[in-house]
């Protein structure tokens, strides 16, 4: 048996116990995901145009993240509709930023690793970064949405008068919280995945300007700083689509 | 009235801050000791198309450019050298008129050739970072800042433990990696939490998940005998392949791990100051109904994290005629395996911290 498969194993077994049913469909919404990826890569390097593909997978990923393990159809629709506007707005962002920047592709310190390609495969190098940056977001938008959606429905059902500013300042504490720790996530994440280009980097007695202008580091921190406006963003839209949905279900009442 | 005035001038200041670091730093090439070269001319050349032995077609053109060097002992000399680029772009680049490169000048028998090193990214980096202050100081305020704080102290101590790790240069490194990421994790506590009782039991969940998680994720190794990982696909690895992974996965594990403790316990804490007379029993089911609510989430956001970097090595390896599996072992297992072993490492700090902080809360009671 690989590691790799004793490792998916155990990870279902502690899910499912540690979770009961919750965690049994977190782990097939984990198998899904992966699953949607790996096609989107395949549809990708098959030729399809990449923007289209990108997006259909990104709306697939959000909607099983979010819809998938949470049953409260208000949060959950707010939070949906949230992240589907943050997607349209980094896209507008990520677009002709990433264009202007030049980040696509690989850099002159990966070339070790690609020495035995012939790097000329006819994609778009600049759409593919494109993809790869959307997709790095969505799972921490995914996570802040619901949850700051989630905090807010439980405070307006337990106190059903509160007016819009309080109601705010509630939802703004919330994400205040889940902003830190996702930003801490996103860093981490960042540190495990790129410790050895730390070393190496430092072994090779880079500069400071070096590190505003490498590709390679440029690229790395762009992927965490679109993040960390994505998160910011799309807490920001939870809180007022969910005051907006406060207002119509009282007055449907 | 005064709104209306209020939000003229924030739009007013974030636009003119803009504008004004736009200007500083695409003005700032005496500040780099690197000669910086702004291109004055562009004259391509003709276009081939390339085709390789998998039927990609792509297209190649070499362009003649000429430029004028910004700073250094060289500024205001003007140079010409040719640069070849492809459509794709996968590691070569079309330049424009008005770009700024960073290149290297060889002077050799009167004659100097120029080679660009790199592209002039910090301007664009520095427009990034201005977005995102800006939306972090519009939406939540001053207190965005202190988040932000955190994350950039934490940078700047891991860039000093990189320094340790290389001056030093000791063969079991990854001892230093893990308790340095600890002495992280406990300093990035205490600053959001402060140093109090909840800080406490939220750091003892962290460190007791992280060592079960890590202690079953070596146990897994070891028993299947590392089969189907192949560390020699880690990117830029300078040191022991095998401890680098370990080292770079126990960072990850550590942040995750650290979100899902966290939330929990905070949770706990909010729980009984509302309901003082709450008891372990309902505390620590409580605490277990948040954890199953963030697990799903949270595994996701590593997954497409890890996943998203591994991306384009993967296009590359399916463009060139390699197998699913094959593709799927060299460039993503590795990620993979650092995002099993987080998830693993969320399901254990769940019980973990909710027991913790409900046999704390529930005993002060008594």
């Amino acid at each position: 048996m690989t590691t790799i498969s004793l490792l998916t194993i155990i990870l279902a077994v502690l899910m499912v116990i540690s979770g009961g049913r919750r965690g049994a469909i977190s782990f097939v919404s984990l198998l899904l995901n992966f699953t949607l990826l790996f096609l989107t890569v395949i549809l990708i390097a098959g030729g399809l145009p990449v923007l289209p593909v990108t997006f259909l997978a990104a709306v697939c990923i959000l909607a099983i993240t979010i819809y998938l393990g949470n049953t409260d159809e208000v949060e959950t629709n707010v939070a949906f509709l949230a992240t589907l506007t943050v997607l349209v707005l980094m896209l507008l962002l990520i677009v002709p930023l990433d264009h202007l920047a030049q980040i696509h592709g690989f850099s002159n310190e990966e070339s070790e690793e690609i020495e035995a390609f012939n790097l000329a495969i006819g994609v778009n190098f600049e759409e593919i970064a494109l993809t790869t940056t959307l997709l790095s977001t969505l799972g921490a938008i995914a996570e802040a949405a619901i949850a700051v959606a989630s905090g807010m429905a439980e405070i307006i059902r337990q106190t059903a008068t509160e007016g819009d500013s309080e109601l705010r300042k509630s939802g703004r504490n919330i994400g205040l919280q889940i902003m830190g720790m996702t930003f801490n996530t996103l860093f981490f994440g960042m540190f495990g995945g790129n410790l050895a280009l730390f070393i190496l980097l430092y072994k090779l007695h880079a500069s400071f300007g070096y590190y505003l202008n490498s590709k390679i580091f440029v690229g790395e921190t762009f992927l965490v700083l679109y993040s960390a406006i994505a998160v910011i963003l799309v807490i920001w839209l939870t809180i007022e689509f969910m005051i907006i949905k406060a207002h119509k279900m009282k007055q449907s009442k | 009235m005064l709104k209306v005035k209020k939000i003229l001038l924030e739009v007013a200041v974030i636009f003119l801050g803009g504008i004004a670091l736009y200007f500083a730093t695409s003005h700032n090439a005496f500040m780099y000791q690197q000669p910086i070269l702004q291109v004055t001319a562009v004259e391509n050349g003709k276009t081939s198309v390339t085709k390789d032995e998998f039927s990609n077609r792509d297209e190649q053109t070499t362009q003649r450019l000429t430029g004028r060097i910004l700073n250094g002992s060289s500024k205001g000399e003007k140079y010409t050298f040719s640069n070849t680029y492809t459509k794709s772009g996968g590691i070569d680049q079309k330049f424009h008129v008005g770009q700024q490169l960073f290149v290297n000048l060889y002077h050799q028998k009167g004659r100097t050739s120029v080679s660009v090193s790199t592209y002039k990214r910090d301007t664009y980096f520095a427009i990034l970072v201005w977005i995102m202050l800006c939306l972090l100081l519009l939406v939540m305020k001053i207190k965005g800042l202190r988040a932000l704080g955190s994350v950039l102290f934490n940078f700047i101590l891991f860039i000093l433990i990189v320094q340790l790790d290389v001056n030093w240069n000791i063969t079991s490194f990854f001892a230093i990696f893990a308790c340095s990421a600890l002495i992280f994790t406990a300093l990035t506590l205490v600053w959001i939490l402060g140093w109090n009782k909840q800080c406490l039991i939220t750091l003892e969940a962290i460190v007791i998940g992280t060592a079960l998680a890590f202690a079953i994720c070596i146990f897994a190794m070891w028993i299947t005998n590392d089969q189907g990982m192949h560390y020699e696909a880690l990117d830029f690895a300078t040191q022991q392949p095998k401890q680098l992974f370990l080292a770079a996965s126990v960072i990850g594990l550590l942040g995750t791990v650290m979100d899902a403790a966290t939330d929990i316990v905070s949770t706990l804490f909010e729980m009984k100051r509302r309901q003082p007379q709450v008891g372990f029993k309902r505390l620590y089911s409580s605490g277990k109904q948040v954890g199953k609510s963030i697990m799903g989430p949270l595994v996701n956001v590593l997954l497409l994290i890890f996943f998203a970097e591994t991306f384009t090595l993967a296009i590359l390896y399916f463009r060139t005629g390699n197998s699913i599996g094959y593709t799927f072992s060299w460039t993503m297992s590795l990620g993979l395996v650092q995002s099993l072993i987080s998830g693993i490492g969320i399901t254990l700090v769940i019980p973990t911290a909710s027991f913790l902080a409900a046999i704390t809360l529930g005993r002060t009671e008594k």
